[in-house]
């Protein structure tokens, strides 16, 4: 039981950051149809920033909040240079364009920097554990299902409390209707961008200082962790990504303690093979967004 | 009549030939003039060629986006290395290899076939479940499962040290490591294949449904196209190809190892299908070759030392000279520089040039065929609490046109998506001739008997007005063999298409496209044609044009007419009975001039009188 309660929790504490990323992707997709394969490009930039800020002596209480800016920043940029061009294109344009941005931005990375991870300092607090009965509880967890409910609940009050948060939920209902009824869709994608760049952000925070350590494919896995949570909740759907998130999280945690030894490298392997299954028999994901389509 | 037909078959043929025998020629001559890393520079080129045509064969005829062919190809990569080295060497390096396959010696030959079956099981089961998934051109869940197929092959074959001898070293055929295809015929003659299966695919019948639902696949299912089968069988001969190619790689290098078909070659193999056009044989051949000759230059510049340009030309330019090049053409190209043009495409254009309008057919004698009748009861339809249909139903016997008129949400196209089979019904059933179409999928229902135009048409939108109702033909052929069947010349002729009938279906204004939709239904051979506003957006004029036309089509294919409108001059000039449908129920049936005069129907459109 209490072995159960510690997974759970370590499970939260992995699915939050998970929550974060699938967010970010979901509000995309919800006003552009897209699924953003260079999400993790935000975490590959914040990794790097990360990096050189370290390097010039400054410590995680002013990198945090530069991470986001930058995230949000990168997000920004990649809109306009990228996705503005093809928006209302196909889906397979969309696709392959979302995958050149993540070459692209990584081959930048490799011919400017360079093609090997390199290591910063990652807060001593993070090995801090805290033993309350028979369960020891990381504080970096603690902290990072803290900082998911905050930026969640912040989020949760944008979309349902703020003009802007009223358009966004508009567009990604239907977005031709939105902007007939005179919704901006430039600000709205634009908003949009920059409400994944501060998810991103946030999530980059912790990713890091867990990770410690940038290079060209930093971003490789939080994307695709964002883009399975995201598709487990059925894409569309801002709660559904949330959740997803947090399964996503409670899987993997169980799937390490429980698969035989040696074999915890493959967990990665075995989540995809799961996902794919899951799409196989469920193809609309796991939490069902109804999308009917008109004829 | 004939001799056309011959040609249209030939002339791919030899545009195939010819397109290998400039490839060939091309880098012969390109080889005989350079060293050694020229010659190697070609080979490379040729597999590459190979292995994207391969993709092409998918990715091109249904529009679905694989990430997994490269994956595909490592398993095959893998089954050939694994068979093909010497037993003697396999013992140094695998010689704990599970299924004694460290003792197995076989011909590069057999090697390579074992290879092509064995990946070929493999795509049948990952094929099984993209159909499972649904997928369709865009589909993310095929992404997904692609993706998937990609990582769990290459982490096996990072893992299962014992079969591979895991990331670091790999296999290889020789102590160095060198190259082991000695002579350049087996690839020659392994790209003549690949060119020549990938251009005829193209037009061969499984191509040509696929690349229908491509454009539309929820169009092509009501017209009897069921894309599972046709993506299936696109997959499995893609993966033959690729295969083919990927076991040639594999024995040119000499060596094998994890890295070597994982994401950097997937992003080659893509971007070369992308930039030259991925719809297009030529077009994937003129991809491999710009990406080639853009990576080698890119890679020489990078190694070039000019003052000031320092900063550009470095090591890495080569991947951003890939990522830049796909990102670039999906923004201002996306359909890359041939788009679906062929070099055959060249010969049939004069022939089409010359082409004899077609003769009339005879029109089918109502009399002959036996009267079918549509029979459509009870019928109840909600969406969430929202009652869309409640106990409607109609009635049609073939020869008559029958109307289906209300209100704006009176339930009319929902009425029609139900009895297509794209609607679920809560209860209430279809019966064609007594046959119940309840709960059958749309592309039976099609196959059965019924055809629909869309409100919002929905047509093969990148194909041709003749290849629009040409691949709805092919399928009635071989579904509604006991129909007429007018041939494609006669139902463009009809439709007023004929000065049309080679250009694309989304170059098409309004009205010609409505006509369209129209014949393209009717070469489904259809005992109903079922049309939704077959005048919406038309003017006065057209649309008592459309009255003839939906008139004359019909009689052409001895079938009966169930149409929605709202335009209440083209239903009274058309139809012999009308039914009215109001929030979900009927609430009249009768002549055009009974309706006029039920003062129900007056109510339901006009409100009531105080």
């Amino acid at each position: 039981m209490i072995e159960l309660i510690q997974q759970i929790i370590d499970g939260l504490g992995r699915g939050g950051i998970y929550a974060l990323l699938a967010l970010g992707i979901a509000v995309i997709f919800g006003v552009m149809h897209l699924i953003n394969f260079a999400h993790g490009e935000l975490i590959t930039v914040s990794a790097y920033t990360s990096y050189w800020l370290f390097a010039s002596g400054l410590n995680w209480w002013f990198i945090a909040p530069t991470v986001i800016v930058v995230a949000v920043l990168t997000a920004v940029i990649i809109e306009f240079v990228a996705f503005r061009w093809v928006r209302g294109a196909p889906d397979f344009t969309m696709l392959m364009t979302s995958f050149g941005v993540h070459f692209l931005v990584q081959a930048l990375f490799v011919m400017y920097v360079s093609a090997n991870f390199r290591q910063f300092p990652r807060p001593g607090w993070i090995f801090d554990t805290w033993r309350i009965g028979g369960l020891s509880l990381e504080v970096f967890d603690l902290a990072v299902i803290a900082a998911t409910l905050v930026t969640l609940l912040g989020t949760y009050w944008l979309l349902q409390r703020t003009m802007f948060g009223v358009s966004l939920r508009a567009a990604a209902e239907d977005f031709d209707t939105a902007r007939l009824m005179g919704i901006r869709s430039n600000r709205v994608i634009r908003g949009a961008f920059v409400l994944s760049g501060v998810l991103a952000g946030v999530a980059a925070v912790f990713w890091l200082m867990r990770s410690g350590q940038a290079g060209p494919t930093a971003g490789l896995n939080p994307m695709l962790k964002g883009v399975l949570a995201a598709l487990i909740g059925g894409l569309g759907s801002l709660s559904g990504a949330v959740l997803g998130g947090i399964t996503l999280g409670l899987v993997e945690v169980l799937l390490i303690s429980r698969l035989p030894g040696g074999t915890a490298g493959l967990t990665d392997g075995i989540v995809f093979l799961l996902i794919a299954l899951l799409f196989v028999f469920r193809p609309q994901g796991l939490i069902t967004v109804r999308r009917v389509e008109r004829v | 009549m004939q001799a056309d037909r011959v040609r249209h078959a030939v002339a791919p043929v030899l545009g195939s030939g010819l397109l290998f025998l400039f490839l060939v020629a091309g880098s012969l001559l390109y080889a005989a003039t350079g060293d050694a890393a020229a010659n190697s520079l070609v080979t490379q080129m040729l597999i590459n060629a190979v292995v994207v045509l391969g993709i092409q064969i998918y990715i091109g005829n249904t529009g679905v986006l694989s990430f997994g062919h490269i994956g595909f190809g490592a398993i095959a990569g893998y089954a050939f290395a694994i068979c093909a080295i010497s037993p003697e060497r396999k013992l140094r390096q695998i010689p704990n290899a599970p299924f004694g396959l460290a003792e197995v010696d076989f011909t590069p030959l057999q090697s390579g076939l074992i290879a092509v079956t064995l990946t070929v099981i493999v795509a049948f089961l990952i094929g099984l479940a993209l159909s499972r998934s649904g997928a369709r051109s865009g589909a993310v869940a095929a992404v997904v499962i692609t993706l998937a197929l990609l990582f769990v092959v290459h982490e096996v074959a990072r893992n299962w040290i014992d079969l591979t001898r895991g990331g670091k070293t790999g296999l290889s055929f020789s102590p160095l490591g060198n190259a082991t295809l000695q002579g350049k015929l087996p690839i020659y003659l392994i790209l003549l294949g690949a060119i020549g299966l990938a251009r005829l695919f193209k037009e061969t019948r499984a191509g040509r449904l696929a690349q229908a639902a491509r454009e539309d696949d929820l169009a092509a299912r009501v017209m009897g196209i069921d894309p599972a089968v046709q993506q299936m069988i696109a997959l499995l001969l893609s993966v033959v190809v690729v295969s083919a190619g990927s076991a040639l790689r594999v024995f040119e290098l000499g060596s094998i190892n994890p890295r070597l078909f994982f994401f950097d070659y997937t992003l080659l193999t893509l971007t070369m299908l992308i930039v030259g056009g991925r719809n297009s044989v030529v077009g994937a051949l003129t991809g491999v070759l710009i990406i080639t000759v853009g990576s080698e230059l890119t890679r020489n510049l990078s190694e070039v030392d000019i003052q000031g340009m320092n900063w550009l030309l470095r090591d890495g330019l080569t991947d951003i000279f890939l990522g830049g090049a796909m990102l670039g053409f999906m923004i201002l190209r996306p359909a890359g520089l041939l788009g679906d043009w062929e070099l055959d495409h060249w010969s049939l254009r004069r022939l089409r040039r010359t082409e004899p309008p077609p003769v009339p057919p005879p029109s089918t004698d109502g009399d002959q065929t036996p009267t079918t009748v549509l029979k459509v009861t009870n019928v109840t339809v909600h969406f969430g609490g929202y009652q869309a249909l409640a106990d409607a139903g109609l009635e049609a016997a073939s020869g008559e046109i029958v109307g289906l008129i209300g209100p704006n949400g009176a339930g009319k196209t929902t009425l029609l998506n139900v009895i297509t089979g794209l609607v679920e019904s809560d209860n209430g059933q279809t019966a064609l001739g007594g046959v119940i179409l309840t709960g059958v999928s749309p592309h039976v229902i099609a196959r059965s008997g019924l055809a629909r135009t869309f409100q919002n048409f929905r047509l093969f939108s990148a194909l041709s007005v003749r290849e629009n109702i040409g691949v709805v033909r092919l399928v009635a052929k071989h579904f509604r063999r006991d129909r007429p069947l007018p041939p494609v010349g006669a139902l463009m002729a009809q439709a007023g298409l004929w000065e049309q009938r080679d250009r694309r279906a989304s170059e098409l204004d309004y009205g010609n496209a409505r006509r369209l939709e129209l014949a393209r239904a009717a070469a489904a051979g259809p005992e109903f044609l079922l049309l939704d506003e077959p005048t919406s957006g038309m003017s006065d004029s057209e649309s008592r044009a459309m009255i003839d036309q939906v008139r004359s089509m019909a009689k052409l294919i001895g079938a009966g007419v169930v149409v929605i409108d709202h335009d209440l001059n083209f239903i009274t000039g058309i139809c012999d009975r009308v039914y009215v449908l109001d929030q979900g129920r009927v609430i009249a049936v009768g002549t055009p001039a009974e309706i006029a005069a039920n003062p129900a129907v007056q109510t339901a459109y006009l409100g009531t009188a105080e």
